[in-house]
């Protein structure tokens, strides 16, 4: 049947982007100013008259199909062979994330791949929203970009195939205005011959298989799967996680099951779990002695109007220091009573929320926000234990709450 | 200036050309579906310009779907391509 797809003049990269994947790179989109939300309905409605007339032809007027997609730019090419000339052009090509890329020559491929390089067509995922085809040899393209070595590939190569993950909703991860992007939790031996770090600063700078990995993650979602920043990847702020968003789990100083175990791996087997994250908030709890003393922190922290796993639900992390982690412990808290004991604290009044945005919410989550007392109060997510608890960190009292997308579950794979 | 071969970071796409449905002569009578993605004044939007649809070029009747929020494909396209002529849709903030 005629549609007509309407939208504002500033999501209108994203939605010729959606429509080339579709194969319909001649559907029209008919714009209005934007923003549409956020303001009067009058307004609105004024905005309404001045398409009409368009969406009208759209609907009566059969536009020419092209023939052909547009052409596949050529797949291997000349680039400055200067380090500081091959930036200039690998920003100008969108390669770039912003920082220094190294060169993907054919040699620097050919290493990474290794003995994959005879699989090297082998498609490990069809990226959205771009429907781009992450064989083996693109990911390894954008890991010789992002600076990775040989032995951190197969890290990246599970990681797209996690994202791809129908569950994870990568379309939605990649073109939100959310800042998400997916965060990299790495469980088992791998990680640690790799020297993923789990430990001090392990989300900051200084570990280059974090650094590198996430990157070469990010670089595919880009290039592969075609999320431009301001262009296709929506995102009103986004934030520093979106160059490079990994870490591994602190084993050796979880008193619990590690995140793979809980999820049905052997503790010798090594995994990669990708969940659709914002930015760490920090919870610092100097005094806390007990886990009923720690947790008002951590439920402080995690109880927020502004989170989506507020009103879509989704599994917000929480990721332990180890010392932290040992406080709940001692208390003989299991992974499961911290996911209660979270649940039951860190609550928001319905009152706290504006009428708008309740009435929006109701929509999506009738039974959490439809027809409720203002007294009445909401858990930072639907259930209990779609919390995610990991440990990681090193010395000091801190720990962090990672509000998610809401709109995603997170994956674990294994990393062949 | 001296180069270097290096491979593009793109890869291919699955991507097929398909035609789009055919365009209808006139919007007289026909059923106009609203597929409304839920995010703030989109119903308001589509709502207008299905009015004006009726007002302007004697579109029929109008219904509307909802889906509960944005960041999820729409369960609803077969029932509303069933019972509708044409569609409006959309996505922005």
């Amino acid at each position: 049947m005629p549609v007509a797809v309407l939208g504002t003049d500033a999501f209108v990269s994203l939605g010729q982007a959606a429509a080339r994947a579709l194969g319909m790179p001649h559907l029209q989109l008919k714009t209005v100013p934007h923003p549409i939300g956020g303001i009067d309905p009058k307004v609105v409605r004024a905005k309404a008259e001045t398409i009409v007339d368009r969406v009208i032809a759209a609907l009566t007027r059969d536009p020419a199909t092209p023939t052909t997609a547009a052409p596949e730019a050529a797949v291997v090419v000349d680039a400055p062979a200067d380090l500081d000339a091959f930036q200039d052009f690998a920003v100008a090509e969108g390669w770039s994330d912003g920082l220094p890329v190294l060169p993907p020559t054919e040699e620097r491929v050919a290493r990474l791949l290794g003995h994959l390089a005879q699989r090297r067509d082998e498609v490990v995922a069809t990226l959205a929203p771009r429907r781009g085809i992450a064989t083996l040899e693109a990911i390894a393209v954008n890991a010789a970009l992002a600076g990775a070595l040989p032995e951190h590939l197969p890290v990246i190569v599970a990681a797209v195939r996690a994202v791809a993950e129908p569950r994870f909703n990568l379309y939605a991860i990649q073109t939100t205005t959310h800042p998400c992007t997916p965060l990299l939790i790495v469980n088992g031996p791998l990680g640690r011959r790799l020297g993923i770090s789990g430990g001090a600063n392990a989300l900051g700078q200084g570990h280059r298989a974090n650094a590198v990995i996430g990157r070469g993650l990010r670089l595919c979602l880009q290039n592969v799967g075609g999320a431009r920043p301001g262009r296709e990847d929506r995102a009103t702020l986004g934030h520093g996680g979106k160059f490079s968003y990994c870490l591994a789990e602190n084993e050796a100083e979880s008193p619990w099951p590690s995140l793979h175990v809980e999820r049905g791996f052997g503790a010798g087997e090594s995994c990669v779990t990708v969940c659709g994250a914002e930015a760490p908030h920090n919870v610092n709890d100097h005094g806390s002695t007990t886990a009923e003393a720690l947790c008002l922190a951590l439920a402080g922290t995690a109880a927020t109007t502004g989170s989506n796993n507020v009103y879509l639900g989704g599994e917000p992390l929480v990721i332990l220091g180890p010392e932290h982690a040992a406080t709940l412990a001692a208390s003989g808290w299991s992974k499961a009573d911290v996911r209660r004991a979270l649940w039951e604290r860190a609550r928001v009044r319905l009152e706290r929320f504006s009428r708008e945005n309740r009435e929006r919410f109701a929509v999506i989550d009738p039974a959490r926000f439809k027809d409720r007392p203002l007294t009445d109060e909401v858990a930072l997510c639907t259930d209990a234990m779609d919390i995610m608890v990991i440990v990681a960190g090193g010395p000091g009292k801190h720990s962090a709450v990672v509000p998610t997308f809401g709109a995603t579950r997170s994956v674990t794979v294994l990393i062949e | 200036m001296k180069t270097l071969r290096v491979s593009q970071p793109f890869g291919a796409t699955a991507v097929e050309v398909q035609p789009l449905a055919r365009r209808r002569p006139s919007l007289g009578g026909l059923r106009v579906a609203i597929l409304d993605n839920s995010k703030p004044n989109a119903d308001v939007l589509l709502g207008r310009v299905a009015e004006l649809l009726v007002e302007r070029a004697g579109a029929g009747p109008v219904a509307v779907w909802r889906k509960p929020g944005s960041s999820h494909p729409a369960t609803v396209i077969d029932e509303v391509a069933a019972a509708a002529d044409v569609a409006l849709t959309g996505s922005a903030d």
